[in-house]
């Protein structure tokens, strides 16, 4: 048997609609994993003892237990405490959950990076405590950190193939969909292989040009 | 009639899984430890042909969901290659494969942490080429990479999670199983997570008493 790609040239209109249901849940799992892991970061760095305790066991637990089995414990257990959600929000929902441990840790070293005169001087200029966190302290952490949360980012989009088995048509389902109607899984999952370094190189990419975008005006100082 | 309840036996069961998940996960971590050594090896004395075609396979490795590869392997390679392949086997084949690419690009950064001044001197001295890599690198390397080696570790562990989707009965499986059977979920994710977690701070464990050996010879001993 050869080779032969063109078989699926009939189905590409139906893998793209999975390739668009995948960036659309990875887009707003990042926007989540942005939001958790700045939350448990600030916890992290925060003076309490006790919620830097609980964020860092909150980042052990979720860095050290397979996403698949995360992804179970929302997908069955949700309904039974009565929360009837569709697959597609409970994966978005494990996927920021997740991505924010992941996330956490980036930002939280970013914090951890800042000079320390910065804050001061804004203690100094009267701001408060909130207005340094989302003002100066977030923001900066956030620009020096765009490569290591790019990583995370394209971690995101690895895993939101896991999505697959809970009944999501994204593009892995989508893909299985194929392999089935055209008995040809080797093409099939070959080309999808490719289809997800394509999309990560691509985004890889991308994710250098934000950074020296963000960084520019530290003149190849964070290259 | 289902039998609801949960038993003993469930116990056995979820022994039985971490069993599995931890053979097959020590079985493909040395099978891709030598593996990606080896290709680290080729890389190092520049094989002609071979050296960017371990490059591009790692790349392709590095940057593609694991739950595609195994698919590929599992349902693709048995239809284009006429082959019979076990869920094992395909299980084994693709975490091998996942775990050498990422052991790698490890491995590379590790040899070339070692100075060329330092081969020089060791082949001047009469040394042969397999003894300069037995003596002067391979020690060193080992040091060096030991750190990184121990996070892709607790990495691969969970990686192995994904292979109950194509029906080997790791510890996943066996969740599903008790949770289809129970319906609990909460309690049987909650156990099979918590498992998972053992695992990982177990092997995390053992890296770090390993670690502290191998850099035995750099530590600080006192004045």
């Amino acid at each position: 048997m050869l080779f032969d790609p063109s078989i699926l040239v009939p189905h590409l209109g139906f893998l793209g609609a999975g390739a668009l249901l995948t960036v659309e849940a990875c887009a707003l799992a990042l926007l989540g994993s942005l939001a958790v892991g700045a939350g448990i970061a600030m916890a992290r760095t925060s003076a309490s003892a006790a919620l830097r305790k609980a964020a860092a066991a909150y980042v052990d637990i979720f860095r050290n237990v397979p996403f698949i089995v995360q992804l179970f414990f929302f997908y069955y257990g949700l309904p039974e405490i009565g929360l009837y959600i569709d697959a597609f929000t409970t994966g978005v929902i494990a996927l920021s959950i997740a991505g924010g441990a992941f996330a956490s840790d980036v930002i939280r070293s970013g914090i951890l990076a800042i000079d320390t005169g910065v804050i001061d001087a804004a203690q100094v200029s009267g701001l408060s405590r909130r207005v340094i966190f989302t003002k100066i302290v977030l923001p900066i952490a956030l620009r020096t950190s765009v490569r290591p949360l790019g990583s995370v980012l394209i971690n995101l989009i690895l895993t939101s193939s896991i999505l697959s088995t809970i009944t999501l048509n994204e593009l892995t389902g989508s893909a299985k969909i194929v392999a089935a109607d055209t008995f040809r899984p080797f093409e099939v999952y070959a080309v999808l292989l490719v289809i997800y370094a394509a999309l990560t190189y691509a985004v890889s990419i991308a994710i250098n040009l934000l950074h020296r975008r963000q960084n520019r005006h530290l003149g190849g100082e964070v290259a | 009639m289902r039998y609801a309840d949960f038993t003993w036996y469930d116990l056995v069961l979820l022994a039985q899984g971490l069993g599995v998940s931890l053979g097959l996960f020590a079985v493909t971590s040395l099978f891709g430890l030598a593996l990606g050594t080896v290709w680290a090896v080729i890389r190092y004395y520049g094989v002609p042909a071979l050296t960017p075609v371990i490059a591009f396979v790692a790349e392709l490795l590095k940057n593609s969901p694991v739950l595609v590869q195994l698919f590929l392997v599992f349902f693709g390679f048995p239809a284009f290659f006429k082959l019979n392949v076990t869920p094992v086997e395909a299980a084994i084949v693709t975490l091998t494969g996942n775990t050498a690419a990422f052991i790698y690009v490890v491995a590379v950064a590790a040899i070339d942490s070692i100075g060329r001044d330092q081969i020089e001197a060791a082949r001047v001295s009469g040394l042969t080429r397999w003894q300069v890599l037995r003596r002067i690198i391979a020690p060193q390397a080992a040091a060096f990479a030991i750190g990184p080696l121990i996070g892709l570790m607790v990495n691969q562990l969970q990686v192995t999670s994904l292979i109950s989707v194509i029906g080997v009965m790791d510890l996943t499986k066996i969740g599903a199983i008790l949770n289809l059977r129970t319906l609990k979920p909460f309690i049987v994710w909650t156990a099979v997570g918590l498992l998972y977690y053992l695992a990982a701070k177990l092997i995390a464990g053992l890296g770090w008493r390993l670690e502290r050996r191998l850099s035995a010879h750099s530590a600080w001993r006192g004045l």
